[in-house]
């Protein structure tokens, strides 16, 4: 499948690697828009690490990666953000301090131009957004179904919830792209499930959403492209249905399926 | 008893909910209320010593808030106090004008000044900056000094003006100081909830996650001491107002680790009880104490060696099974 240059979020010939172990080999994807992609592989596959360079945490040794046409080589986390690139965290990054809603609040602080003054004196402009955020985050919480924890503290709330409300805080700004990393990770059958519809229902024709999991089920209930990774190198790309199919993958999974 | 019912006050407002917001801000309005009668029972030297708490409560506030937004310690916060109340005596003296035009130049000074150092430290924490800012309370004594033309040296400078003309100077010194405690404090409430104020609070908790919102580790570093100074800038102008006097002498090096001490005291909150009981302790203990001398360093370690454990008891609490501390 060809793919018009500067559509999407694309990587191209990643490598990277960790003093003497080869992490990612010329690794390679394209996350098309309004495309839920998956990226599948046993644990220490490298699905992290090629996450990580696409958030820009880590920078390849060699490849490019780029975002709607425009290069992202050089870029650190906080201008990829700039881009409209978020992501979540695999362990919870939220802050103890902090109630649920004001933890999705600092999702959006790119999008606030109130400036210094009013963070120490009220002024009418500076309460208009903040009026503004608010609903925006509670508009965010409401679409994964937690909008009734808003007010309490991540300490009082279930795993289940803090993952949803991870995923709250990425889409809070209204990005371009959502990287989530293995976003199922701790939930139950249920949750896993709300989760699965909660993403479905938050896909739109513009929108580049990647999800990283070990979780096969997931993957292919969810996505409709998927690439594997096995050992740091891409092994097959393709539908659900051709991933299925594929024998690299079967090999690579078959000692997982029998595990299971 | 009053001063553990300030502490009391403050911890409910920590962990408000429903029906003890009220509680909170009753019990915080009661007390200003008191603040505010004061003068009608104390006079003379109390009043004075009061006045200088309140002005160190400030100082306080500005220690509190680099622990709580930044995570640092800072042993040299008396830098930018006395660049505030240096600015107070050094416009009176040469340009003739009050507080209403050095107040808010204490504060611009002491941002600029929080900004040149904390540029070039943006990648310094913990025990790092914390050495580095002692730099700045070991240079400053040597500054004032050395700069006598303006500093007045040894002897120090007066500050003579009122801002309010014929109200006596007292009053004016209570009044004046409680007033932008009371105004400072109202800001850091304000603060908490701003974007600003959250962001910082993440960058501190996750700083990963804040990068990826956007959230720069060294914005953060910078912001939040750059703040912190001028806030500290601003105490020490009401310092300097308050007590009519800059020298030398009360910026020594120990100031900077005072004020450190006072923070630990009001358990690094940031509410108007906690900054009163804080400054209070670095004001009125040597003040009162003066007689004890020698043994005013040993009373500090006792208090600080207390409260962190005090402070500690209620977190190892929590792991004992059945009770739950808040």
């Amino acid at each position: 499948m060809t793919v018009a240059a500067g559509s999407g979020l694309v990587a191209d010939g990643i490598s990277l690697g960790f003093g003497g172990l080869q992490v990612l080999s010329d690794v390679s994807l394209t996350l098309r828009p309004g495309v839920i992609t998956g990226l599948i592989g046993p644990n220490g596959a490298g699905k992290t690490s090629l996450f990580n360079c696409l958030t820009g945490l880590y920078r390849g040794q060699r490849g490019h990666s780029s975002f709607a046409g425009r290069p992202l080589d050089g870029m650190g986390p906080a201008q990829r953000a700039g881009c409209g690139i978020t992501r979540s965290f695999q362990n919870l990054a939220m802050c103890p301090d902090l109630s649920l809603l004001e933890n999705v609040l600092v999702g959006l602080t790119l999008k606030r131009r109130s400036g210094w003054f009013s963070a120490f004196v009220p002024t009418p402009a500076q309460r208009a957004e903040q009026q503004d955020t608010e609903r925006r985050a509670m508009a965010a919480l409401n679409e994964l179904g937690i909008a009734s924890a808003a007010h309490q503290k991540p300490s009082d709330l279930p795993p289940g919830t803090l993952r949803l409300a991870e995923i709250a805080r990425a889409i809070a700004s209204e990005p371009r792209a959502i990287l989530l990393d293995e976003p199922a990770a701790g939930l139950n059958a249920v949750e896993t499930r709300d989760l699965i519809r909660a993403l479905k229902r938050l896909m739109r024709p513009d929108l580049v959403l990647l999800v990283v999991e070990h979780d096969m089920d997931l993957i292919m209930e969810l996505c409709e492209h998927i690439y594997v990774l096995n050992f740091g190198k891409m092994i097959a790309d393709g539908t659900p249905a051709e991933i299925r199919a594929h024998p690299d993958v079967i090999r690579v999974y078959l000692g997982d399926d029998a595990d299971d | 008893m009053a001063v553990s019912d300030l502490a009391h006050a403050s911890k409910v407002s920590a962990s408000a909910r429903g029906g003890h917001v009220d509680i909170a801000r009753l019990s915080v309005l009661a007390l200003v209320a008191v603040l505010a009668l004061l003068p009608l029972l104390a006079g003379g030297f109390l009043l004075y010593s009061l006045s200088l708490s309140i002005a160190n409560a400030v100082a306080v506030l500005s220690v509190s808030m680099l622990v709580r937004y930044g995570g640092e310690v800072s042993i040299g916060h008396s830098f930018f106090v006395a660049l505030g109340a240096y600015a107070v005596a050094i416009v009176e003296h040469r340009l003739g004008l009050s507080i209403a035009v050095s107040l808010p130049l204490a504060i611009l000074l002491g941002a600029g000044g929080g900004f040149i150092f904390a540029f070039p430290s943006r990648r310094l924490s913990g025990i790092y900056l914390a050495v580095a800012t002692m730099a700045l309370a070991l240079a400053l004594p040597e500054i004032l000094i050395g700069f006598e033309k303006f500093t007045g040296g040894f002897e120090g400078l007066y500050i003579a003006q009122d801002l309010v003309p014929g109200v006596s100077k007292a009053l004016q010194r209570y009044y004046v100081t409680l007033v932008v405690l009371i105004v400072v404090c109202l800001a850091l409430a304000h603060f908490r909830k701003s974007a600003q104020g959250l962001a910082l609070l993440m960058a501190q908790a996750q700083p990963r996650a804040a990068e990826a919102m956007g959230i720069t580790r060294s914005w953060a570093r910078i912001s939040i001491f750059t703040v912190s100074a001028a806030l500290a800038s601003l105490a020490g102008a009401l310092t300097g107002f308050a007590s009519s006097t800059v020298s030398p002498n009360s910026f020594t090096f120990f100031s900077g680790v005072f004020l450190l001490v006072g923070s630990v005291v009001s358990l690094n909150r940031l509410s108007l009880p906690a900054a009163l009981v804080g400054g209070a302790f670095i004001t009125l203990v040597p003040t009162y104490l003066a007689k004890a001398g020698d043994w005013v360093p040993i009373l500090y370690g006792v208090a600080l060696v207390a409260v962190t454990l005090a402070a500690n008891a209620g977190d190892l609490r929590r792991f004992v099974p059945g009770r739950r501390a808040r």
